[in-house]
């Protein structure tokens, strides 16, 4: 999934008609007065980053006069919310706002087609509005071959009961506006919240886009350089240089992404933290599921499916293991189609290049285990390369399952940490 | 003609020394590419490997990039081949990186 910033989801909004507060993006304090000289007072700033409780980490601020704009500038300017850096912000006209609602279109997985959702309670996730007042929120399914009609968004309206003729006629007007930001866009969500009732009508004072990154090939115009899934925060330069790696060449995937970017959670909870690459997604989980118990946390999510070349596996062998905090890298196939050797060799050519002094034997407690097409070879492959006769690491093969798995890398570990005291 | 050189689909280069090659008893590389890889692009050519295909086809994606011709080569042969697959960002990461990856510490 590609998150757009709030900016760039409110370009979306204005080409195609939805009103949004006059703005600016500006990455200065110079930049900021120029900007207020034209908008005039009061401004909001919003730090322009892809977490969704920024309003709540102090990322949105108001100026009501130039001083009050210029502290609120170099406070946010290289501020961090939620791990990601600010950089610009986005200088925009306040507005007078009567009320807010939740105005949205996503994809529902369970019946498999767009649903428009529209709640009473806007500025609050909607999460929470579900929660605490499910009525307040209605919905209904689009049928994309029909699109959403005016009529359409009439009448989902119509059921949250208390809006007014003239509300129900600008919200309908903006609710078919936002499906064909969706469509046009291959979007997986297109939300505005809070959608303000302002004087002059409806308008969209945040801004969430999300696109599908199966589709964003396509969505040339948007920028787009990173479709991983990363969650409420920027890509990481290290998940970016992952995703760089199926850039140019399809045989096979590689989805890397840092699930604790700097361990703090793994050691916070007790844990050590490892790096991990599963072949199957499943495999990953239910390493997992096998770890956490005895108190190991893979720091980082790796799938490497559909038969990747050895090169693609030699890559991201090395960007698992230039996470400084890990004290064990895993290597676990499920009983994989794919054919292993081609796996072993990718990561036998990283570990005599990143272990030149001990031809390829690494210096913290590994595990790879195959299992599945020439493991037998994959397996062999280690032991001619002489990795296998390494002190800390353990080449296993088809017979082993991954609780058998976690408690040989638990005991490789007490053992690596008992002798060496760890680095 | 003393280097092969061609690049691959991925971004990368595969280099072999053909000086070396010329004294290699085994040629475990060209023996690798054509029956245990995919790909099958090597071949003997006045006794030092050669490409069976353009080097457009090879970069195309004719080589499967399975490694196994620098393997095969460190193990079995002169140690002639040297496969250069780059990945700039995590360079760029590792520039900026404050704390040191384990595999560079106790070594």
């Amino acid at each position: 999934m590609a998150r757009l910033l709030e900016h760039q989801g409110k370009a979306l909004f204005k080409q195609k008609g939805i009103p949004i507060p006059e703005g600016r993006l500006v990455g200065s304090v110079a930049e900021a007065r120029t900007v207020a000289d034209e908008l005039g007072f009061p401004v909001a700033i919003k730090a322009q980053v892809l977490s969704g409780r920024r309003g709540k980490a102090g990322g949105i601020l108001f100026a009501d006069d130039e001083d009050s704009l210029l502290k609120g500038i170099k406070e946010l300017l290289g501020k961090e919310i939620q791990g990601s850096a600010v950089d610009r912000l986005l200088v925009e006209e306040k507005e007078e706002v009567q009320r807010e609602w939740y105005m949205a279109v996503t994809a529902d997985p369970s019946t498999r087609q767009p649903v428009g959702i529209f709640s009473s309670r806007g500025g609050v996730d909607i999460e929470q509005t579900a929660e605490s007042e499910p009525a307040s929120i209605v919905t209904a399914p689009i049928d994309i071959s029909e699109g959403l009609h005016h009529y359409d968004a009439m009448d989902l309206l119509r059921q949250v009961g208390d809006l007014d003729s003239r509300q129900m006629l600008v919200l309908a007007n903006v609710f078919t506006r936002l499906y064909q930001v969706y469509r046009e866009y291959d979007c997986k969500l297109a939300e505005i919240n809070p959608l303000a009732l302002v004087e002059q009508g409806a308008i969209a004072l945040d801004a969430r886009v999300d696109i599908d990154d199966d589709a964003a090939s396509r969505q040339t115009t948007l920028d787009i350089d990173f479709a991983e899934e990363a969650g409420d925060r920027a890509a990481t330069l290290l998940e970016i240089a992952a995703a760089t790696i199926d850039e140019h060449d399809h045989r096979g995937t590689v989805h890397f992404v840092q699930t604790d970017l700097d361990a703090s959670y793994a050691r916070g909870s007790g844990m050590v933290p490892v790096g991990l690459d599963a072949i199957g997604a499943g495999t990953g989980l239910t390493i997992m599921d096998e770890l956490v118990p005895l108190g190991y946390y893979p720091i980082n999510f790796c799938d490497t499916s559909g038969n990747p070349v050895g090169s693609k596996f030699y890559r991201i062998t090395k960007v698992i293991l230039a996470q400084p905090q890990i004290e064990g890298y895993l290597f676990v196939s499920c009983v994989s189609s794919q054919q292993l050797d081609n796996a072993a060799r990718g990561v036998i050519k990283a570990f005599k290049e990143l272990y030149p002094g001990t031809a390829g034997q690494p210096n913290i407690p590994c595990i790879v285990l195959f299992r599945g097409g020439w493991d037998d070879v994959a397996v062999d492959l280690f032991r001619e390369h002489g990795i296998s006769e390494g002190r800390w690491i353990k080449v296993l093969g088809r017979d082993t399952m991954e609780r058998e798995l976690a408690e040989i890398f638990d005991s490789l570990y007490r053992d690596w940490k008992r002798e060496t005291g760890g680095l | 003609m003393e280097v092969l050189e061609f690049e691959i689909r991925s971004g990368g280069t595969i280099r072999i020394d053909l000086e070396k090659c010329e004294t290699c008893e085994t040629k475990a590389c060209v023996k690798h590419c054509n029956t245990q890889g995919m790909g099958q692009i090597l071949e003997l050519k006045d006794g030092v490997p050669a490409l069976k295909y353009t080097p457009e086809e090879v970069k195309r994606g004719a080589c499967t990039e399975d490694l196994g011709c620098e393997l095969e080569c460190e193990l079995r042969g002169n140690h002639a081949i040297v496969i250069t697959l780059p990945l700039p960002e995590l360079d760029e990461y590792l520039r900026d990186l404050s704390e040191k990856p384990t595999y560079l510490r106790g070594q």
